[in-house]
């Protein structure tokens, strides 16, 4: 699959004429313009690969107990309290870690902030197998999750490697392709568990040594991409770095303006409620299916995983869904798609709690995880034009609002006994439904919003892009980035502006 | 067809539906009559039982109290293994129901035995994969059909009495090694990485 950038058509950055130093045509900043997906090249493609296997594995390690609670609750005794206390804890770590772990690639740059991440995390995985109580159960949970942060770090790398037209793609497809984990865990790990019971261990020894194959896959992407990767397409950030190649921005400006623009707090909630929605269903859904349809281990892990491998096509459709939107109608088209899907992906969860037949559960989960997905990816498609020189913090302050919103969730309806699991689903879409309602509120200037068109003052987007820059800044030349990124971003307005018949 | 066979197929009908009514309908518990004596004693003295290890003896026969022929139904007796309510709260998928074929809270069979009329007696050694908890033990009467029809249990009617725990463990010496082995590679090459990237750094800066 090759996804080409408008770059390389129309002529608006330039392809190196020295020597080919690179498998793919890159812009000025050597970033590649084409996404080529069954290549291997360095640094671009082979970074995409190692940056999504590394956080798939991540995933898998998050998400390995939930399919094996069955066994693990009554190894350890768990109440209900205590696993919906540990599946809380799964997800709450890396709220914080996904706000660091901007910063950390900035400094350190992403190969090495997010395999120092992994290799950490490994051991809560690896000491999974050891714990006797719920406390380390909830404990060895709460450190493995920390990993998810790895999300950032991918976003991170991919914005470094491919260029404007085709980073849309190369974001989606590595973020779909990691949460991929979350539903390939589903499936591994009671195979797992089967083949290590026939191999003659006892069902309470077979789940222990079950959780060391997703450690050392962990630690094992951590090293192929300290092997085989690297930060950018001319070198490692620390080493350009130091030499002064890069030029930095004053921490502090960045996350005050980051944090100031609204748009940033609503694209958290409603991030909260698909994302946050998929982390919770990643939780409860093997369980669930176990419990109340009286399944084996086995089948109910199937159903479950069907779920997050839906991630494989349906998150980047989403993403690629929003640049079709873009195309036609703008950023409008963009918000619009993102309500409409989101509310949908509400209305089946709600519908699911609802339904006591296994087939038609089954059904409306697969088509609720698509529609769920996709939102995610039609989130980052409004992202990255909320804010230029700010970009990480609002990245990371929507990436952590994805858990706080699977924290709350599962706080409120999958804590202990006070709702059935099937009411605490049909809570959640409704729920869900609405925390997405606020992207109506979401407004350009330049663009306009859901429900009303651009300013009648004919604020431009340099106006608004630059508005994140004083004078005294602008003097300093530290905002042509932002510049440029304005000049592209015009095509934002929709085929009726850009192309007026004429 | 003559009259012979139209009465002939239709008590064959009649009797068919009366006892397929007879196997749908859901047996009840407190329908069952508790005619069954029941001790279940660990051999340990005190302390928490290990699965694998230690030893219960369960003894059960009918209740020198019940009607002459209230036996005559029994043709199995299932002894099983049931959750004490200590062990069921806050645990939905152990919950106990009236309706025998929703009850969840007897899930482990110990032995099903043709009945006989004399008291029994078995030295149950707790299997490995019987779940950490607390428990008593109970004994169905089953008739010819399938059927409970009286039950008894080795604690009061509450199911606070006589009660026995086990902790299940799985736990092995040699994985804690695996983990630490591990867990040390995986951080010490942290390290070791920043360590080679800072000098890589230094070594690009003077060039």
């Amino acid at each position: 699959m090759e996804v080409e950038g408008k770059g390389g058509e129309s002529g608006t950055t330039t392809t190196t004429t020295a020597p080919r130093r690179f498998a793919l045509p890159v812009d000025a900043e050597n970033k590649s313009t084409t996404f080529r997906l069954f290549s291997l090249a360095k640094p671009h493609m082979r970074a995409f690969h190692l940056s999504w296997f590394q956080f798939f594995c991540c995933f898998v390690s998050t998400f390995a107990a939930p399919p094996l609670l069955p066994v693990i609750r009554e190894n350890l005794n768990l109440t209900a309290t205590d696993i919906g206390n540990a599946g809380i804890a799964s997800v709450s770590g890396s709220v914080f870690a996904r706000i660091v772990m901007g910063t950390a690639c900035d400094l350190f740059g992403p190969r090495l902030a997010s395999a120092a991440l992994t290799l950490s995390t490994a051991p809560a995985v690896y000491f999974t197998s050891g714990i006797k109580s719920p406390i380390g159960f909830i404990m060895v949970r709460f450190f493995a999750g920390f990993s998810l942060a790895t999300f950032v770090s991918t976003q991170f790398w991919m914005s470094s490697m491919f260029s404007g037209p085709v980073v849309g793609s190369a974001n989606g497809i590595a973020a779909g392709w990691g949460n991929l984990g979350g539903g390939a865990t589903q499936l591994i790990m009671p195979i797992v568990f089967s083949l290590i019971r026939n191999m003659g261990a006892t069902k309470f020894t077979a789940w222990r040594i079950a959780f060391f194959i997703p450690g050392l896959f962990q630690t094992l992407s951590a090293f192929a991409v300290l092997l085989f990767g690297q930060d950018l397409p001319d070198g490692d950030y620390w080493a350009m770095h130091k030499s002064g190649e890069k030029e930095k921005d004053d921490v502090g400006k960045v996350i005050h303006n980051g944090v100031r623009n609204y748009r940033g707090w609503i694209t958290a909630l409603a991030y909260g409620y698909c994302f946050g929605v998929e982390l919770t269903i990643d939780n409860i859904i093997a369980e669930y299916f176990f419990d109340r349809f009286h399944l084996k281990l086995q089948t109910a892990g199937i159903i479950a995983a069907s779920f997050g491998l839906a991630n494989f096509f349906a998150r980047p459709g989403g993403g690629i869904f929003s640049d079709l939107m873009a195309r036609r109608f703008g950023m409008r088209g963009r918000l619009w798609a993102w309500w409409i899907v989101q509310t949908l992906g509400g209305v089946l969860c709600a519908f699911l709690g609802m339904i006591s037949s296994l087939t038609w559960s089954i059904v409306v989960m697969l088509i609720f995880s698509v529609f769920v997905q996709a939102a995610c990816g039609l989130t980052f498609g409004v992202v990255p034009f909320i804010s230029r020189r700010s970009l990480g913090v609002i990245s990371g302050m929507t990436g952590a609002g994805g858990n706080v919103g699977a924290v709350l969730t599962q706080l409120i309806f999958f804590k202990g006994s006070t709702y059935s699991r099937e009411t605490g689903i049909t809570l959640m879409g409704i729920m869900s439904i609405a925390c997405t309602l606020p992207i109506c509120l979401i407004y350009f200037p330049q663009w306009g919003g859901m429900f009303c068109g651009p300013s009648s003052k004919n604020v431009t987007e340099e106006d608004y892009y630059l508005s994140e820059w004083n004078s005294e800044e602008r003097e300093k030349n530290l905002h042509l980035a932002s510049q440029k990124f304005a000049e592209t971003s015009v095509s934002e307005r929709g085929r009726a502006t850009t192309h007026p018949q004429t | 067809m003559n009259i012979h066979t139209l009465l002939f197929v239709s008590v064959l009908i009649f009797s068919l539906t009366e006892s397929s009514r007879g196997r749908n309908k859901d047996r009840l518990f407190t329908e069952l009559q508790n005619s069954i004596e029941v001790t279940a004693k660990p051999v340990k003295d005190s302390g928490v039982l290990e699965g694998g290890k230690d030893m219960v003896t369960i003894t059960w026969k009918l209740k020198s109290s019940t009607k002459v022929d209230m036996d005559a139904a029994f043709k199995t007796i299932q002894i099983k293994l049931c959750y004490a309510p200590i062990s069921q709260v806050d645990r939905p998928w152990r919950k106990s129901d009236n309706k025998l074929s929703k009850d969840n809270s007897c899930p482990h069979e110990i032995v099903s035995k043709p009945y006989d009329m004399t008291p029994q007696s078995l030295d149950w050694t707790v299997e490995r994969d019987i779940p950490t908890g607390t428990y008593f033990v109970r004994a169905y009467g089953i008739d010819g059909d399938g059927h409970e029809v009286a039950y008894g249990q080795s604690t009061d009617e509450g199911r606070t009495t006589n009660l026995f725990s086990v902790q299940a463990s799985g736990h092995h010496v040699a994985l804690d090694i695996a983990s630490i082995f591990f867990s040390v590679f995986s951080v010490v090459s942290v390290f070791v990485v920043f360590v080679m990237e800072k000098r890589k750094a230094k070594f690009e800066q003077r060039r």
